[in-house]
């Protein structure tokens, strides 16, 4: 990574966290100061997706090529994934607290999904660390995390658009409604910059964590190589 | 190919009939489920719709008990290289999707009965739910034979099932919880058409997938 | 006292934002000293 992107990843985010909390909103009825948090829920959210989607893509070209190269992106995207994953879904957890009065709605759909995929993930993780044979485990984990995915295009993209919940863009949502996109109706134009802004500099700092997740891996392989020799 | 399939299914069935272990420990596993969620109910009216949500948890843990074996049994009587040997991966797929359809077909029908002595549960809509149940267990089947596959190859066996197979298998549960409240409650069959729908097809696209992946778990 | 009570209770905002901004100097630093770190692990090859 150069130098200047890092610089750069540190400039928008903090730039994201004055803005964030600073900059006038528009009040949505019933939510106040409490809807700032759709600058930092939401990408955190959507990073996860794309990491998830990203080791899926590495999982079945390891599958095609057997190039462990492949396998290593692939667990990384997870890991890393799996904390934005938490970092989404405590953020949520936090506010539904405040505003709907419990931890878990669970007949709430984006919840259920986002739930899912942090059990996808988990599960994945832990199946990687039962098994020995670097090959074995390479193998295993990648026909398991696609057999996983099967499902989760549907409950992220589908499921919280079709049927009613409380998040934004959800079925029965009056402002919204056929459950058009999430941003499109409740943001006025400076909230729109704070939040794009916000999700480009959280996949960047993904992209971040994940390059060095990657380096630290490879090193530690070299190592456990060279130990054997 | 449908031919070396049977015989597998055969040869599985014959093995169950000379011991009846797995039989045996679900009915044992099956009994003390069932009292144990008797004792938590006390004599206590319990709704329909939460006694039908607990049927699947009891289908649920049963499976994951249960339909885990066929796998792990080859490994760890080492009879999966002869396999290997006399018959290609998508037979041997095959073969184990029927054992463990017949298997969890039995076990599930058993729950039912069980179920419905301990509990009083009363299912209006009898065509409705039979439909859902045999479904249910078709995409049961297809999740966890795979899962099965992945886990025997792994070292922690027995752990692992449930949290491999629990987010595969949570739609179709959602699903089927769904469907089979709104037939126990009396709902006819077909407003329930749009739950079939989505639990066979995804029984369908699990059990495609599952076919073309299973040569990567089999292959050693 | 009660006039710093009220200067905290109207500009609670900006508090968070501090908070906020200092965890993230922490972890951006974090994260700068272990990409450091790596570099040099990866030089001698």
């Amino acid at each position: 990574m150069k130098t200047y992107y890092k610089i750069l990843v540190f400039v928008i985010l903090s730039g994201v966290c004055i803005a964030g909390f600073m900059v006038p909103i528009d009040f949505i009825p019933g939510l106040g100061e409490r809807a700032r948090n759709l600058f930092f829920h939401v990408p955190m959210s959507w990073v996860a997706a794309v990491a998830f989607l990203m080791s899926m893509v590495f999982s079945i070209r390891y599958l095609m090529t057997k190039n462990m190269d492949f396998d290593i992106k692939a667990h990384c995207a997870a890991e890393i994934g799996l904390l934005f994953c938490v970092l989404g879904y405590v953020t949520g957890t936090i506010w539904a607290r405040v505003d709907w009065g419990t931890f878990l709605k669970i007949d709430e759909p984006r919840m259920m999904s986002i739930l899912l995929l942090m059990l996808i993930y988990a599960a994945y993780l832990i199946l990687r660390s039962s098994i020995d044979e670097e090959e074995k485990k390479a193998r295993l984990s990648a026909v398991y995390l696609i057999i996983a995915f099967l499902t989760v295009p549907f409950f992220i993209f589908i499921m919280p658009r079709v049927f009613p919940g409380l998040h934004p863009g959800s079925a029965d949502d009056a402002q919204s409604p056929g459950g058009g996109p999430v941003v499109k109706n409740e943001m006025n134009s400076t909230m729109r910059i704070v939040f794009y802004t916000a999700s480009i500099g959280f996949v960047m700092l993904f992209v971040w964590i994940y390059n060095i997740r990657v380096r630290i891996e490879k090193l530690t392989i070299k190592k456990l190589r060279r130990i054997a020799i | 190919m449908f031919k070396s399939s049977v015989e597998i299914f055969r040869k599985d069935f014959k093995s169950e009939l000379r011991t009846r272990y797995a039989f045996n420990s679900l009915l044992m596993f099956v009994i003390v489920t069932i009292a144990i969620i008797k004792f938590s109910l006390g004599d206590e009216k319990t709704d329909n719709e939460i006694l039908s949500g607990l049927f699947w948890i009891v289908v649920f843990f049963s499976a994951s008990s249960g339909l885990s074996r066929v796998f792990i049994k080859e490994e760890e009587k080492e009879t999966s290289v002869a396999l290997k040997l006399s018959t290609s991966h998508p037979e041997v797929l095959a073969g184990k999707l029927i054992f463990n359809f017949a298997l969890s077909f039995l076990i599930n029908v058993v729950i039912f009965v069980f179920f419905i002595g301990a509990t009083g549960i009363v299912i209006k809509n009898y065509s409705g739910f039979a439909i859902t149940f045999f479904l249910g267990n078709l995409g049961l089947v297809s999740v966890s034979t795979i899962i099965a596959a992945i886990i025997s190859k792994a070292n922690s066996k027995g752990t692992l099932y449930p949290v491999l197979a629990f987010p595969v298998l949570l739609p179709l549960l959602l699903s089927l919880i769904e469907a089979g409240k709104l037939s126990a409650g009396g709902v006819e069959t077909d407003r329930l058409l749009s739950e079939f729908l989505f639990l066979f097809s995804y029984t369908v696209v699990v059990t495609i997938t599952s076919f073309i992946l299973f040569k990567f778990i089999w292959e050693d | 006292m009660d006039s710093i009570v009220k200067f905290l209770l109207d500009n609670s905002r900006v508090l968070v934002m501090l908070v906020v901004l200092i965890i993230w100097i922490g972890i951006f630093g974090y994260l700068w000293k272990l990409d450091k770190k790596v570099q040099k692990l990866e030089e001698p090859d």
